[in-house]
Protein backbone atom coordinates (compact mmCIF):
# COMPACT_ATOMS: atom_id res chain seq x y z
CA UNK A 1 0.00 0.00 0.00
CA UNK A 2 1.24 3.19 -0.66
CA UNK A 3 1.53 5.61 2.06
CA UNK A 4 2.37 9.50 1.84
CA UNK A 5 6.32 10.09 2.29
CA UNK A 6 6.04 13.08 4.67
CA UNK A 7 3.73 10.99 6.87
CA UNK A 8 5.93 8.24 6.78
CA UNK A 9 9.17 10.27 7.30
CA UNK A 10 7.50 11.63 10.36
CA UNK A 11 6.30 8.78 11.63
CA UNK A 12 9.78 6.97 11.20
CA UNK A 13 11.54 9.79 12.81
CA UNK A 14 9.11 9.62 15.85
CA UNK A 15 10.01 6.25 15.84
CA UNK A 16 13.44 6.33 15.46
CA UNK A 17 13.84 8.60 18.33
CA UNK A 18 11.61 7.32 21.11
CA UNK A 19 13.93 3.57 20.21
CA UNK A 20 17.16 5.71 20.18
CA UNK A 21 17.05 6.20 24.60
CA UNK A 22 17.06 2.23 24.34
CA UNK A 23 18.86 1.27 21.41
CA UNK A 24 21.10 3.74 19.61
CA UNK A 25 22.00 1.97 16.29
CA UNK A 26 18.90 0.55 14.48
CA UNK A 27 19.28 -1.75 11.24
CA UNK A 28 16.73 -0.72 8.24
CA UNK A 29 15.15 -4.12 9.55
CA UNK A 30 14.23 -2.17 12.73
CA UNK A 31 12.17 0.95 11.33
CA UNK A 32 9.66 -1.45 9.32
CA UNK A 33 8.17 -1.32 12.48
CA UNK A 34 7.38 2.29 12.19
CA UNK A 35 4.83 1.86 9.42
CA UNK A 36 3.94 -1.46 8.94
CA UNK A 37 1.77 -0.14 6.05
CA UNK A 38 4.48 0.81 3.94
CA UNK A 39 6.89 -1.20 2.17
CA UNK A 40 9.94 -2.09 2.65
CA UNK A 41 11.23 -0.44 -0.25
CA UNK A 42 9.19 2.98 0.58
CA UNK A 43 10.81 2.64 4.38
CA UNK A 44 13.97 2.62 2.88
CA UNK A 45 13.47 5.36 0.66
CA UNK A 46 12.10 7.77 3.68
CA UNK A 47 14.93 6.61 5.72
CA UNK A 48 17.31 7.84 3.50
CA UNK A 49 15.66 11.14 3.26
CA UNK A 50 15.81 11.69 6.12
CA UNK A 51 19.73 11.25 6.37
CA UNK A 52 20.15 13.76 3.80
CA UNK A 53 18.09 16.04 5.96
CA UNK A 54 20.67 15.16 8.19
CA UNK A 55 17.25 14.38 10.78
CA UNK A 56 19.00 10.38 10.82
CA UNK A 57 22.48 9.28 10.25
CA UNK A 58 24.73 6.51 9.03
CA UNK A 59 26.87 4.64 10.71
CA UNK A 60 28.65 1.84 9.32
CA UNK A 61 31.35 -1.13 9.93
CA UNK A 62 32.08 -1.52 6.33
CA UNK A 63 30.38 -4.46 5.55
CA UNK A 64 26.67 -3.62 7.38
CA UNK A 65 25.19 -0.20 7.90
CA UNK A 66 22.36 1.36 10.62
CA UNK A 67 21.20 4.10 11.26
CA UNK A 68 21.29 6.46 14.57
CA UNK A 69 19.67 9.81 15.61
CA UNK A 70 22.35 12.59 15.55
CA UNK A 71 22.86 13.00 19.07
CA UNK A 72 22.02 9.68 20.55
CA UNK A 73 24.95 6.86 20.94
CA UNK A 74 27.31 4.97 22.60
CA UNK A 75 30.34 3.91 21.72
CA UNK A 76 31.01 2.09 18.40
CA UNK A 77 31.76 -0.95 19.58
CA UNK A 78 29.07 -1.60 22.09
CA UNK A 79 26.46 -0.80 19.46
CA UNK A 80 27.41 -4.07 17.33
CA UNK A 81 28.61 -6.40 20.54
CA UNK A 82 24.71 -5.41 21.00
CA UNK A 83 23.38 -6.53 17.67
CA UNK A 84 25.84 -10.28 18.07
CA UNK A 85 23.91 -11.08 21.29
CA UNK A 86 20.17 -10.79 18.82
CA UNK B 1 65.31 11.65 4.25
CA UNK B 2 62.30 13.16 4.71
CA UNK B 3 60.98 14.61 8.27
CA UNK B 4 59.60 11.04 9.48
CA UNK B 5 59.56 9.00 12.82
CA UNK B 6 60.45 5.50 11.91
CA UNK B 7 58.82 2.97 15.09
CA UNK B 8 60.83 -0.43 16.03
CA UNK B 9 59.05 -3.15 14.29
CA UNK B 10 61.21 -6.14 14.37
CA UNK B 11 57.64 -8.59 13.81
CA UNK B 12 57.00 -6.80 10.67
CA UNK B 13 60.39 -6.61 9.51
CA UNK B 14 60.49 -10.26 9.58
CA UNK B 15 57.73 -10.55 6.96
CA UNK B 16 60.44 -8.80 4.48
CA UNK B 17 62.73 -11.67 4.59
CA UNK B 18 60.89 -14.27 2.39
CA UNK B 19 60.75 -14.96 -0.96
CA UNK B 20 58.34 -12.86 -1.91
CA UNK B 21 57.77 -8.41 -2.31
CA UNK B 22 56.45 -7.99 0.76
CA UNK B 23 53.67 -4.96 1.75
CA UNK B 24 56.27 -3.92 4.91
CA UNK B 25 58.88 -3.33 2.20
CA UNK B 26 56.36 -0.85 0.43
CA UNK B 27 54.84 1.11 3.35
CA UNK B 28 58.44 1.10 4.72
CA UNK B 29 59.55 2.96 1.45
CA UNK B 30 56.77 5.50 0.78
CA UNK B 31 56.89 6.13 4.32
CA UNK B 32 60.35 7.12 4.72
CA UNK B 33 59.73 9.41 1.34
CA UNK B 34 57.84 11.56 3.56
CA UNK B 35 54.52 9.51 4.76
CA UNK B 36 54.65 9.61 8.12
CA UNK B 37 51.14 7.50 7.61
CA UNK B 38 52.88 4.93 6.67
CA UNK B 39 55.09 4.11 8.79
CA UNK B 40 52.33 4.63 11.87
CA UNK B 41 50.43 2.20 10.14
CA UNK B 42 53.18 -0.29 10.43
CA UNK B 43 53.93 0.70 14.27
CA UNK B 44 50.29 -0.17 15.12
CA UNK B 45 50.25 -3.31 13.33
CA UNK B 46 53.32 -4.28 15.10
CA UNK B 47 51.22 -3.63 18.73
CA UNK B 48 48.54 -5.39 17.41
CA UNK B 49 50.82 -8.11 16.75
CA UNK B 50 52.20 -8.19 20.04
CA UNK B 51 49.10 -7.82 21.79
CA UNK B 52 47.31 -10.59 19.56
CA UNK B 53 44.28 -8.13 18.95
CA UNK B 54 43.33 -5.30 16.11
CA UNK B 55 43.59 -1.65 17.38
CA UNK B 56 40.82 -0.75 14.95
CA UNK B 57 38.05 0.63 16.17
CA UNK B 58 34.62 -0.95 14.69
CA UNK B 59 33.27 1.32 11.76
CA UNK B 60 31.83 5.01 12.57
CA UNK B 61 29.83 7.41 11.06
CA UNK B 62 31.87 9.00 8.14
CA UNK B 63 30.54 9.60 4.38
CA UNK B 64 29.99 12.00 2.03
CA UNK B 65 26.88 14.30 2.03
CA UNK B 66 23.86 12.42 0.07
CA UNK B 67 26.15 8.84 0.39
CA UNK B 68 25.28 6.23 2.38
CA UNK B 69 28.21 4.08 0.84
CA UNK B 70 31.70 4.38 -0.16
CA UNK B 71 33.37 5.19 2.61
CA UNK B 72 34.42 3.18 5.47
CA UNK B 73 35.01 4.65 8.70
CA UNK B 74 38.34 3.95 10.70
CA UNK B 75 40.09 5.27 14.02
CA UNK B 76 42.85 4.28 15.57
CA UNK B 77 42.46 3.19 19.47
CA UNK B 78 46.12 4.60 20.01
CA UNK B 79 46.01 7.82 18.48
CA UNK B 80 48.35 9.00 20.52
CA UNK B 81 51.22 6.81 19.89
CA UNK B 82 50.38 7.22 16.39
CA UNK B 83 48.61 10.48 15.59
CA UNK B 84 48.97 9.97 11.96
CA UNK B 85 46.61 7.61 11.44
CA UNK B 86 44.27 8.49 14.35
CA UNK B 87 41.47 8.47 11.49
CA UNK B 88 42.71 6.15 8.56
CA UNK B 89 38.87 6.14 6.67
CA UNK B 90 38.65 3.58 3.25
CA UNK B 91 37.53 4.93 0.45
CA UNK B 92 36.31 2.68 -2.16
CA UNK B 93 35.82 3.99 -6.22
CA UNK B 94 33.79 2.24 -8.70
CA UNK B 95 36.06 0.54 -10.92
CA UNK B 96 35.63 0.49 -14.60
CA UNK B 97 34.06 -2.05 -16.62
CA UNK B 98 36.84 -4.87 -16.39
CA UNK B 99 39.67 -2.70 -14.44
CA UNK B 100 40.26 -1.03 -17.88
CA UNK B 101 42.53 1.70 -17.25
CA UNK B 102 44.52 4.44 -19.18
CA UNK B 103 47.92 5.05 -17.42
CA UNK B 104 46.82 8.71 -17.25
CA UNK B 105 44.36 8.07 -15.30
CA UNK B 106 45.73 6.45 -12.61
CA UNK B 107 48.47 9.25 -12.52
CA UNK B 108 46.03 11.20 -11.90
CA UNK B 109 44.42 9.16 -9.14
CA UNK B 110 47.73 8.34 -7.16
CA UNK B 111 48.53 11.80 -7.69
CA UNK B 112 45.09 13.23 -5.84
CA UNK B 113 45.51 10.23 -3.15
CA UNK B 114 48.88 11.61 -2.27
CA UNK B 115 47.70 15.02 -2.01
CA UNK B 116 44.72 13.91 0.03
CA UNK B 117 45.31 10.52 1.81
CA UNK B 118 47.97 8.11 2.72
CA UNK B 119 48.96 7.44 -0.77
CA UNK B 120 48.16 3.61 -0.25
CA UNK B 121 46.12 2.05 -2.38
CA UNK B 122 44.62 -1.92 -3.14
CA UNK B 123 44.21 -2.37 -6.72
CA UNK B 124 41.23 -3.86 -6.34
CA UNK B 125 39.02 -4.94 -3.35
CA UNK B 126 38.01 -8.90 -3.56
CA UNK B 127 34.55 -6.83 -4.71
CA UNK B 128 36.53 -4.95 -7.56
CA UNK B 129 36.60 -1.67 -6.26
CA UNK B 130 39.80 0.39 -6.44
CA UNK B 131 41.02 0.78 -2.59
CA UNK B 132 42.13 3.73 -1.23
CA UNK B 133 43.46 3.10 2.54
CA UNK B 134 43.46 6.21 4.60
CA UNK B 135 42.40 9.08 5.02
CA UNK B 136 41.29 12.03 7.25
CA UNK B 137 37.48 13.05 7.62
CA UNK B 138 37.95 16.61 6.75
CA UNK B 139 39.25 15.27 3.58
CA UNK B 140 36.51 12.49 2.25
CA UNK B 141 34.51 15.62 0.51
CA UNK B 142 37.71 17.04 -1.16
CA UNK B 143 38.70 13.35 -2.57
CA UNK B 144 35.07 12.95 -3.48
CA UNK B 145 35.26 15.94 -5.70
CA UNK B 146 38.31 15.80 -7.01
CA UNK B 147 37.77 11.88 -8.38
CA UNK B 148 34.21 12.92 -10.21
CA UNK B 149 35.11 16.01 -11.49
CA UNK B 150 38.90 14.79 -12.55
CA UNK B 151 38.63 11.34 -13.42
CA UNK B 152 34.81 10.67 -13.94
CA UNK B 153 34.64 8.22 -11.32
CA UNK B 154 31.91 7.37 -8.46
CA UNK B 155 32.19 5.79 -5.18
CA UNK B 156 31.78 2.01 -5.11
CA UNK B 157 29.01 0.37 -2.39
CA UNK B 158 30.19 -1.04 1.02
CA UNK B 159 27.79 -1.65 3.69
CA UNK B 160 24.56 -3.20 3.56
CA UNK B 161 23.82 -1.74 -0.09
CA UNK B 162 24.36 -2.94 -3.27
CA UNK B 163 28.20 -3.67 -4.30
CA UNK B 164 30.07 -2.26 -7.30
CA UNK B 165 28.99 -5.10 -9.60
CA UNK B 166 32.10 -6.53 -11.39
CA UNK B 167 32.59 -8.18 -14.58
CA UNK B 168 35.11 -10.29 -16.49
CA UNK B 169 36.61 -8.96 -19.97
CA UNK B 170 33.95 -9.93 -21.83
CA UNK B 171 33.59 -9.42 -25.57
CA UNK B 172 36.45 -6.62 -25.03
CA UNK B 173 39.13 -9.19 -25.64
CA UNK B 174 37.91 -12.58 -24.99
CA UNK B 175 36.35 -14.86 -28.29
CA UNK B 176 34.68 -16.62 -25.41
CA UNK B 177 32.04 -14.38 -24.39
CA UNK B 178 28.33 -15.44 -25.30
CA UNK B 179 27.09 -11.95 -23.50
CA UNK B 180 28.63 -8.40 -23.21
CA UNK B 181 29.50 -8.17 -19.55
CA UNK B 182 30.91 -5.47 -19.25
CA UNK B 183 27.73 -3.42 -20.81
CA UNK B 184 26.05 -5.34 -18.55
CA UNK B 185 28.21 -4.91 -15.68
CA UNK B 186 27.99 -1.16 -16.63
CA UNK B 187 23.92 -0.95 -17.52
CA UNK B 188 23.43 -2.75 -13.20
CA UNK B 189 25.42 0.17 -12.22
CA UNK B 190 23.76 3.07 -13.65
CA UNK B 191 20.39 1.31 -13.29
CA UNK B 192 20.32 0.26 -9.84
CA UNK B 193 22.06 3.62 -8.54
CA UNK B 194 20.25 4.11 -5.75
CA UNK B 195 20.67 0.63 -4.20
CA UNK B 196 24.49 1.03 -5.11
CA UNK B 197 25.23 4.18 -3.10
CA UNK B 198 22.44 3.83 -0.21
CA UNK B 199 21.89 1.12 1.79
CA UNK B 200 18.51 -0.91 1.30
CA UNK B 201 19.09 -4.38 1.90
CA UNK B 202 19.76 -6.91 5.46
CA UNK B 203 23.14 -7.09 4.38
CA UNK B 204 25.21 -6.72 1.26
CA UNK B 205 24.15 -8.06 -2.05
CA UNK B 206 26.75 -8.45 -5.16
CA UNK B 207 26.16 -8.75 -8.90
CA UNK B 208 29.00 -10.29 -11.03
CA UNK B 209 29.24 -11.48 -14.63
CA UNK B 210 31.25 -13.81 -16.47
CA UNK B 211 30.56 -14.03 -20.12
CA UNK B 212 31.15 -17.84 -20.51
CA UNK B 213 31.07 -20.48 -17.98
CA UNK B 214 34.75 -20.29 -17.34
CA UNK B 215 33.47 -17.83 -14.98
CA UNK B 216 36.88 -15.43 -15.14
CA UNK B 217 35.37 -13.23 -12.38
CA UNK B 218 34.41 -16.08 -10.06
CA UNK B 219 30.47 -15.04 -9.95
CA UNK B 220 29.44 -18.39 -8.77
CA UNK B 221 31.77 -17.91 -5.79
CA UNK B 222 31.44 -14.75 -4.96
CA UNK B 223 28.00 -12.87 -6.07
CA UNK B 224 24.80 -13.13 -4.26
CA UNK B 225 23.73 -13.18 -8.01
CA UNK B 226 25.84 -14.71 -10.67
CA UNK B 227 25.56 -13.83 -14.45
CA UNK B 228 27.15 -16.13 -16.26
CA UNK B 229 26.90 -16.50 -20.37
CA UNK B 230 26.13 -19.55 -22.22
CA UNK B 231 24.70 -20.86 -25.05
CA UNK B 232 21.46 -23.03 -26.17
CA UNK B 233 22.62 -24.42 -29.49
CA UNK B 234 25.16 -26.89 -30.85
CA UNK B 235 28.93 -26.12 -30.45
CA UNK B 236 30.38 -25.05 -33.64
CA UNK B 237 32.57 -27.52 -34.80
CA UNK B 238 35.96 -26.98 -37.42
CA UNK B 239 36.41 -30.17 -37.72
CA UNK B 240 40.04 -29.59 -40.34
CA UNK B 241 40.87 -27.93 -37.19
CA UNK B 242 40.22 -30.80 -35.23
CA UNK B 243 42.13 -33.01 -37.23
CA UNK B 244 45.04 -29.84 -37.25
CA UNK B 245 44.89 -30.55 -33.26
CA UNK B 246 45.49 -34.02 -33.64
CA UNK B 247 48.54 -33.79 -35.76
CA UNK B 248 49.80 -31.90 -34.00
CA UNK B 249 49.63 -28.69 -36.38
CA UNK B 250 47.98 -26.52 -33.61
CA UNK B 251 49.04 -26.46 -29.74
CA UNK B 252 46.30 -27.56 -27.65
CA UNK B 253 45.20 -24.94 -25.19
CA UNK B 254 46.38 -22.16 -27.47
CA UNK B 255 50.21 -23.10 -25.78
CA UNK B 256 49.18 -22.78 -22.37
CA UNK B 257 51.31 -24.85 -20.29
CA UNK B 258 54.14 -25.69 -23.13
CA UNK B 259 56.85 -25.39 -20.01
CA UNK B 260 56.75 -28.90 -20.09
CA UNK B 261 56.43 -31.73 -22.36
CA UNK B 262 53.41 -33.52 -21.85
CA UNK B 263 53.72 -35.86 -24.88
CA UNK B 264 52.07 -36.27 -28.40
CA UNK B 265 48.18 -34.43 -27.89
CA UNK B 266 45.82 -37.01 -27.21
CA UNK B 267 42.23 -36.21 -28.44
CA UNK B 268 40.57 -39.02 -26.41
CA UNK B 269 42.17 -38.39 -23.27
CA UNK B 270 42.89 -35.28 -23.29
CA UNK B 271 39.31 -33.96 -24.69
CA UNK B 272 36.62 -36.91 -24.74
CA UNK B 273 37.31 -38.88 -22.21
CA UNK B 274 37.05 -35.77 -19.88
CA UNK B 275 33.78 -34.37 -20.96
CA UNK B 276 32.11 -34.22 -17.67
CA UNK B 277 28.57 -35.79 -19.33
CA UNK B 278 30.67 -38.24 -21.70
CA UNK B 279 28.81 -36.71 -24.79
CA UNK B 280 31.51 -36.88 -27.23
CA UNK B 281 32.94 -39.07 -29.83
CA UNK B 282 35.11 -40.00 -32.82
CA UNK B 283 33.74 -40.93 -36.18
CA UNK B 284 36.16 -41.66 -38.58
CA UNK B 285 38.21 -38.62 -38.29
CA UNK B 286 35.09 -36.27 -37.29
CA UNK B 287 34.48 -35.28 -33.87
CA UNK B 288 30.90 -35.53 -32.88
CA UNK B 289 29.01 -33.59 -29.73
CA UNK B 290 25.16 -34.75 -28.26
CA UNK B 291 24.68 -31.05 -27.22
CA UNK B 292 21.69 -32.18 -25.92
CA UNK B 293 24.43 -33.64 -22.94
CA UNK B 294 26.41 -31.15 -23.05
CA UNK B 295 26.57 -28.87 -19.49
CA UNK B 296 28.23 -26.04 -21.16
CA UNK B 297 31.87 -26.93 -19.05
CA UNK B 298 34.13 -25.38 -21.73
CA UNK B 299 36.74 -28.12 -21.36
CA UNK B 300 36.66 -29.54 -25.02
CA UNK B 301 36.62 -25.19 -25.92
CA UNK B 302 39.38 -24.48 -23.81
CA UNK B 303 41.47 -27.28 -25.10
CA UNK B 304 41.12 -27.03 -28.65
CA UNK B 305 39.95 -23.13 -29.08
CA UNK B 306 40.05 -22.91 -33.15
CA UNK B 307 38.08 -26.27 -33.74
CA UNK B 308 35.73 -25.67 -31.06
CA UNK B 309 33.37 -22.22 -30.20
CA UNK B 310 30.18 -21.72 -27.94
CA UNK B 311 27.11 -21.20 -30.12
CA UNK B 312 25.42 -18.56 -31.45
CA UNK B 313 22.11 -18.62 -29.78
CA UNK B 314 23.28 -16.64 -26.42
CA UNK B 315 22.29 -15.58 -23.14
CA UNK B 316 23.40 -16.04 -19.54
CA UNK B 317 22.58 -18.38 -16.79
CA UNK B 318 21.41 -17.01 -13.30
CA UNK B 319 22.51 -17.99 -9.96
CA UNK B 320 22.07 -17.23 -6.72
CA UNK B 321 23.27 -17.24 -3.04
CA UNK B 322 27.14 -17.72 -3.00
CA UNK B 323 28.85 -16.20 -0.14
CA UNK B 324 31.85 -16.23 1.87
CA UNK B 325 31.80 -18.42 5.45
CA UNK B 326 30.47 -16.25 8.31
CA UNK B 327 27.34 -18.18 8.61
CA UNK B 328 27.01 -22.05 7.89
CA UNK B 329 30.07 -22.24 5.80
CA UNK B 330 31.36 -20.88 2.34
CA UNK B 331 28.32 -21.35 -0.18
CA UNK B 332 28.72 -21.91 -3.60
CA UNK B 333 25.38 -20.02 -5.85
CA UNK B 334 22.36 -22.12 -6.83
CA UNK B 335 20.65 -22.37 -9.86
CA UNK B 336 17.98 -19.86 -10.61
CA UNK B 337 17.15 -19.10 -14.43
CA UNK B 338 19.06 -21.99 -16.82
CA UNK B 339 18.42 -19.13 -19.88
CA UNK B 340 17.72 -16.02 -20.41
CA UNK B 341 18.37 -13.30 -22.66
CA UNK B 342 20.73 -10.62 -22.01
CA UNK B 343 19.71 -8.16 -24.65
CA UNK B 344 19.56 -4.25 -23.31
CA UNK B 345 17.70 -3.21 -21.83
CA UNK B 346 17.92 -6.34 -19.58
CA UNK B 347 13.95 -5.74 -18.40
CA UNK B 348 13.89 -9.57 -17.70
CA UNK B 349 16.45 -9.62 -15.74
CA UNK B 350 15.86 -6.41 -14.21
CA UNK B 351 12.18 -7.59 -13.42
CA UNK B 352 13.35 -10.82 -11.53
CA UNK B 353 16.22 -9.16 -9.66
CA UNK B 354 12.99 -6.27 -8.40
CA UNK B 355 11.24 -9.75 -7.38
CA UNK B 356 13.84 -11.37 -5.46
CA UNK B 357 15.13 -7.97 -3.70
CA UNK B 358 10.95 -7.50 -2.38
CA UNK B 359 11.56 -10.97 -1.07
CA UNK B 360 14.94 -10.28 0.77
CA UNK B 361 13.93 -6.82 2.06
CA UNK B 362 10.59 -8.21 3.37
CA UNK B 363 11.64 -11.55 5.21
CA UNK B 364 15.88 -11.69 5.07
CA UNK B 365 16.73 -11.03 9.51
CA UNK B 366 19.58 -7.79 9.79
CA UNK B 367 22.75 -9.37 7.93
CA UNK B 368 21.39 -12.19 6.44
CA UNK B 369 23.13 -12.75 3.12
CA UNK B 370 20.82 -13.72 0.26
CA UNK B 371 21.88 -17.20 -0.08
CA UNK B 372 21.30 -17.67 3.75
CA UNK B 373 17.54 -16.75 3.33
CA UNK B 374 17.28 -19.14 0.30
CA UNK B 375 18.76 -21.89 2.53
CA UNK B 376 16.42 -20.85 5.70
CA UNK B 377 13.26 -20.61 3.72
CA UNK B 378 13.79 -23.01 1.32
CA UNK B 379 14.57 -23.08 -2.73
CA UNK B 380 10.99 -23.98 -3.20
CA UNK B 381 9.97 -20.71 -1.41
CA UNK B 382 13.22 -18.76 -4.10
CA UNK B 383 11.14 -20.41 -7.34
CA UNK B 384 7.60 -18.96 -5.74
CA UNK B 385 8.91 -15.37 -4.93
CA UNK B 386 10.83 -15.25 -7.95
CA UNK B 387 7.69 -16.38 -10.17
CA UNK B 388 10.20 -18.95 -11.46
CA UNK B 389 9.18 -21.97 -13.40
CA UNK B 390 10.09 -25.40 -11.97
CA UNK B 391 12.20 -27.28 -14.56
CA UNK B 392 13.23 -30.85 -14.24
CA UNK B 393 17.20 -29.60 -14.40
CA UNK B 394 15.98 -28.51 -10.57
CA UNK B 395 16.01 -32.21 -9.34
CA UNK B 396 19.46 -32.53 -8.29
CA UNK B 397 18.95 -36.91 -8.15
CA UNK B 398 16.04 -38.94 -7.93
CA UNK B 399 14.26 -38.77 -4.76
CA UNK B 400 15.89 -35.84 -3.85
CA UNK B 401 14.08 -32.42 -4.63
CA UNK B 402 15.71 -29.36 -2.88
CA UNK B 403 13.28 -26.97 -5.41
CA UNK B 404 9.66 -28.74 -5.56
CA UNK B 405 7.39 -29.71 -3.18
CA UNK B 406 3.43 -29.29 -4.21
CA UNK B 407 0.97 -28.00 -1.80
CA UNK B 408 -2.56 -28.67 -1.80
CA UNK B 409 -3.53 -25.80 -4.14
CA UNK B 410 -1.60 -26.44 -7.07
CA UNK B 411 -2.97 -30.44 -7.30
CA UNK B 412 -6.20 -31.09 -8.74
CA UNK B 413 -8.76 -32.23 -5.93
CA UNK B 414 -5.87 -31.05 -3.51
CA UNK B 415 -5.84 -33.27 -0.42
CA UNK B 416 -6.46 -32.88 3.52
CA UNK B 417 -4.00 -33.42 6.14
CA UNK B 418 -5.43 -33.96 9.38
CA UNK B 419 -2.55 -33.80 11.97
CA UNK B 420 -3.56 -34.67 15.24
CA UNK B 421 -4.27 -38.09 13.44
CA UNK B 422 -1.03 -38.31 12.03
CA UNK B 423 0.25 -37.71 15.13
CA UNK B 424 -1.66 -40.57 17.06
CA UNK B 425 -0.07 -43.05 14.55
CA UNK B 426 3.68 -41.71 14.43
CA UNK B 427 5.37 -40.02 17.68
CA UNK B 428 7.12 -36.27 16.94
S1 LIG C 1 34.58 -15.58 -18.30
FE1 LIG C 1 34.65 -16.43 -20.38
S2 LIG C 1 34.19 -14.63 -21.65
FE2 LIG C 1 34.81 -13.82 -19.68
S3 LIG C 1 37.02 -13.47 -19.87
FE3 LIG C 1 36.72 -15.51 -18.99
S4 LIG C 1 36.82 -16.92 -20.72
FE4 LIG C 1 36.43 -14.86 -21.53
S1 LIG D 1 31.61 -28.23 -23.15
FE1 LIG D 1 32.09 -29.77 -21.59
S2 LIG D 1 30.19 -31.00 -21.45
FE2 LIG D 1 30.10 -29.84 -23.36
S3 LIG D 1 30.94 -31.22 -24.91
FE3 LIG D 1 32.63 -29.94 -24.20
S4 LIG D 1 33.60 -31.13 -22.57
FE4 LIG D 1 31.56 -32.02 -22.92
Amino acid sequence: MAVDKEELKAKILEFATKKAKFKSKMYIKDLYAAEPNASPREIKNAANDLVKEEKLEFFSSGSTTMYGVPGFGKGIEEAFEDDKSE
Amino acid sequence: MADVKKHDTPMCDELKTGNWPSFVDDLEQRGLAGKQECLDLLGQLELSYKHKETHWKHGGIVGVFGYGGGVIGRYSDVPDKYPSIAHFHTVRLNQTSSKFYSSAYLRKLCEIWDYRGSGMTNFHGSTGDIILLGTKSNQLEPIFYDVTHQLGTDLGGSGSNLRTPAGCIGKSRCEYACIDSEAICYDLTQTFQDELHRPAFPYKFKFKVSGCPNDCVAAIARSDCSIIGTWKDDIRIDQSAVQAYVNGELKPNAGAHSDRDWGKFDIQKEVIDLCPTKCMWMEGKDLKIDNRECTRCMHCINIMPVALRPGVNTGATILLGAKAPILDGAQLSSLAIPFIRMEPPYDEFKDFVGKIWDWWMEEGKNRERFGELMQRQSLQKLIKMAELTPIPQMIKEPRSNPYVFWSAEEVEGGWERDVKAFRSRHAA
